[in-house]
């Protein structure tokens, strides 16, 4: 079954590989329908197939890249800045209004100090 | 029967209009006795309003329009406008942000040692999390294409699984900037530069937050058969929306994390 399709050849065989490797010869035949009489939208034949192409050879891969790249990247660990209790740093002009009011929302006790220095004791991290 | 000789929808009389607007009023004002009073009272009540009226009112709209067919194309037109309308208005809410964040960091002032980033603030590195953040954001623009032209094109199943996939990737970036937020070494009371990061994507986050749960909306409409190839207005207003909250971080990006850092 030929379908006229704006896409050059290289992508409809790299799709077909994708497809396949990636078990989805179901789906893939499912999505080459006929769009009916000529409306769609604007929809052309088979440009949902460019898309899901796109998203499964460019957008997932280019996510899974960068995953690696973080993940390698944190690999090393966090280190802390020294404690220096600069005025312009750690500013409580107004209580926080929930705990203890002095923590911000998202505070980490290993990576935030308080405005009197770090609440770990402990300096090797 | 009394036929209607226009296309235009006079809708019943409701109580969520006011409902809304007594929440709003409540959660500003709650917000300020909670800041300031300790009290989370009127907050809370506020928040438990506003989510019942946001259900019944989307609910109401959602009878109208895919049951009740109240959405002729005039309708549709209007409802546009009004989408429209609203992201601009919220480009114009992210605008100012980005104007307080330039301002600050354009010409620093002597007490943060007239550099930016400030003195003893030691920035994230663009390059690890928030360059994924980023794909995943755009990545998910692709995945919400592939979702609307599978609508167009009839083809439910993959509607679905496109759809996920956006989803998927919304609650990913999400997570990730959570993470991010509690990893930082720096946080919102670290001078200028933690007001204008923290309040600038955190604002975002909550938009992408609002992005996924309205997607979620027409995933669970769409499995429910309520779109038609040709008129799907709410997944077109979601995937706009999303796509706003695709650029907005691409701003943020750029300027907070990339040439801020």
């Amino acid at each position: 079954m030929k379908i006229g399709i704006r896409i050059p050849e290289l992508y409809f065989d790299l799709g077909c590989f994708v497809m396949a490797s990636l078990g989805l010869r179901r789906i893939f035949g499912v999505v080459r329908t006929f769009s009916a009489a000529a409306a769609d939208n604007g929809a052309h034949k088979g440009s949902s197939r460019t898309w899901k192409i796109l998203t499964f050879t460019v957008a997932l891969p280019g996510v899974g890249v960068c995953m690696l790249n973080a993940y390698l990247k944190t690999r090393g660990g966090h280190e802390r800045p020294e404690f220096i209790p600069y005025p312009h740093m750690r500013i409580r002009n107004v209580s926080f209004p929930w705990g203890d009011g002095n923590h911000t929302l998202f505070h980490n006790r290993h990576l935030n100090a308080l405005p009197d220095g770090y609440e770990d004791e402990s300096e090797d991290h | 029967m009394t036929k209607q000789m226009h296309a235009f929808h006079m809708v019943n009389p409701s109580p969520w209009p006011l409902t809304g607007a007594a929440s709003a009023f409540m959660l500003t004002s709650g917000l300020a006795m909670w800041f300031h009073k300790h009290s989370n009272t009127l907050i809370f009540l506020s928040m438990i309003l506003m989510l019942l009226t946001m259900y019944q009112w989307w609910r109401d709209i959602t009878r109208e329009g895919t049951f009740q067919g109240h959405h002729t194309s005039l309708v549709q037109k209007s409802l546009r406008y009004g989408m429209i309308l609203f992201i601009v208005s919220e480009v114009c809410f992210f605008f100012g942000f980005f104007w307080t964040f330039y301002h600050s960091s354009l010409s620093p002032s002597p007490d943060l040692g007239m550099m930016w980033p400030p003195k003893g603030v030691i920035p994230l590195d663009p390059f690890e999390i928030p360059l994924l953040n980023t794909a995943i954001l755009l990545g998910s623009g692709v995945s919400v294409t592939w979702a609307h032209h599978s609508l167009m094109e009839k083809t439910h199943k993959d509607m679905v699984i496109s759809l996920s996939i956006t989803i998927i990737l919304g609650i990913y970036f999400t997570l990730l900037q959570g993470m991010e937020y509690f990893n930082s070494t720096f946080n919102i009371s670290d001078n200028a530069y933690g007001s204008t990061f923290f309040v600038a994507t955190g604002f975002h986050g909550g938009h992408v937050i609002i992005g996924t749960l309205f997607l979620t909306v027409c995933l669970l409409r769409q499995l429910m058969f309520h779109f038609t190839s040709s008129h799907h207005f709410g997944f077109e207003a979601a995937a706009w929306y999303w796509h706003f909250v695709d650029v907005v971080w691409l701003f943020l990006f750029i300027s907070i994390y990339w040439w801020g850092s």
